[in-house]
């Protein structure tokens, strides 16, 4: 009896890695139909496609929750520009998800639904959470933004392909980018669609990563 | 039909997915010991837990909370008093009552993270709480008291 409920076992756990293998996969195609071939687009073109990356990446439905190490993230109330600290004495802590006092799932549920109009808090189909602390945006300049996320050892190990499959894996799960551009009724969204900000990082991509000097 | 535990009572409900937990908990339930506050998690007043953890209600939609369990004040009633609801008679804490059991299942959650928080830590965890009233440093007092007595029964 119990050698076949490991069994069982075993079978479920190796359905599972298949599952999630074909699931890498099917993102991995999605991300190769986005991706153009290297240096098919030129230097200007390519830094062209990084001003409206940097115009995305700095706005504050990207940019409030890609904070330092003290980990405060940053509201901008609809209506608003000006960016404030998060309310509440709220910290995402070393976890980067409020762990240690009040995790970020208190009041951001974690869920597929739409969200709703502001104040409500938004959700996400991943667990609400800060972004890893090597990947700061707030308060950095276009051309700092453009350093870290072409470098590997400060954007998830991920080359230029890399980086194109993380949008198209994080909108597989109902995540936080393409959820920037529905924030919910009375929030200010980036400029652009999430589709136009995939084509951009391909571009991006393909024309070797320009910075502006 | 959307089914979750209550207090560890087995429910389904009739309505749709998008509704709060809040509006289910009072209206299909029956259930008013949560209450109302602000309806956009910046008050804490519906504060209840779910899955042992403490949530907004008026936040999460019933259909997202779909075979979890969740647990109101009602459901710390047994034959003992809950400690956290004893600091609190003890303390006298509420004035108006209305935020307190938000602040109670708030304190619970905190508690059974930190055994015995500092008033740096009670705080953090309960700046999301607000009371009208000003009751934080009894909050605060009753929050202390209620871990001296887990510690004590342990």
């Amino acid at each position: 009896m119990k050698i076949s409920l490991v069994a069982w076992i075993l079978v479920g756990v190796a359905i599972s890695a298949v599952t999630g293998i074909v699931a890498a996969k099917d993102e991995v195609k999605l991300a190769a139909k986005d991706l153009l071939p290297p240096g098919s687009v030129s230097r200007t073109d390519g830094l062209a496609a990084w001003k409206r990356i940097e115009a995305v990446v700095t706005h504050p439905r990207c940019a409030n929750c890609h904070v330092d190490a003290k980990a405060i993230p940053i509201w901008t109330p609809a209506g608003e520009t000006k960016p404030r600290v998060h309310g509440m004495n709220i910290h995402g802590g070393e976890s980067r998800i409020g762990t240690e006092a009040v995790p970020c799932s208190t009041c951001h549920m974690t869920s597929t639904q739409a969200n709703e109009p502001a104040p409500s808090p938004p959700r996400a189909g991943i667990d609400w959470q800060l972004a890893p602390v090597a990947f700061i945006w707030f308060g950095k300049s276009g051309k700092e933004i453009c350093a870290q996320i072409k470098d590997p050892k400060r954007n998830g190990g991920r080359d230029a392909a890399g980086l194109v499959e993380h949008l198209r894996h994080d909108a597989s799960l109902n995540g936080f980018i393409p959820r920037g551009w529905a924030p919910g009724e009375g929030r200010s969204t980036p400029p652009g669609t999430f589709e136009d900000h995939v084509k951009d990082m391909a571009r991006w991509a393909a024309a070797g990563q320009p910075c502006p000097n | 039909m959307i089914e979750l535990t209550v207090n560890g009572s087995k429910q389904a409900v009739d309505v749709v997915p998008e509704m709060p937990l809040l509006w289910v908990l009072r209206d299909e339930l029956g259930l008013t010991s949560t209450k109302y506050g602000c309806g956009v998690a910046q008050c804490g007043a519906c504060t209840v837990h779910i899955d042992g953890k403490a949530v907004r209600s008026c936040q999460a939609h019933i259909g997202e909370v779909a075979g979890k369990s969740v647990v109101t004040l009602e459901g710390l009633a047994n034959k003992e008093q809950h400690p956290v609801v004893q600091a609190w008679i003890e303390h006298q804490v509420p004035q108006c009552g209305y935020c307190q059991v938000g602040q109670i299942m708030q304190a619970i959650s905190l508690l059974a993270k930190i055994s015995r928080p500092t008033d740096e830590q009670i705080d953090q965890v309960m700046s999301g709480n607000l009371c009208r009233c000003g009751t934080y440093p009894r909050i605060r007092a009753a929050i202390h008291a209620a871990a001296a007595r887990k510690m004590a029964e342990k």
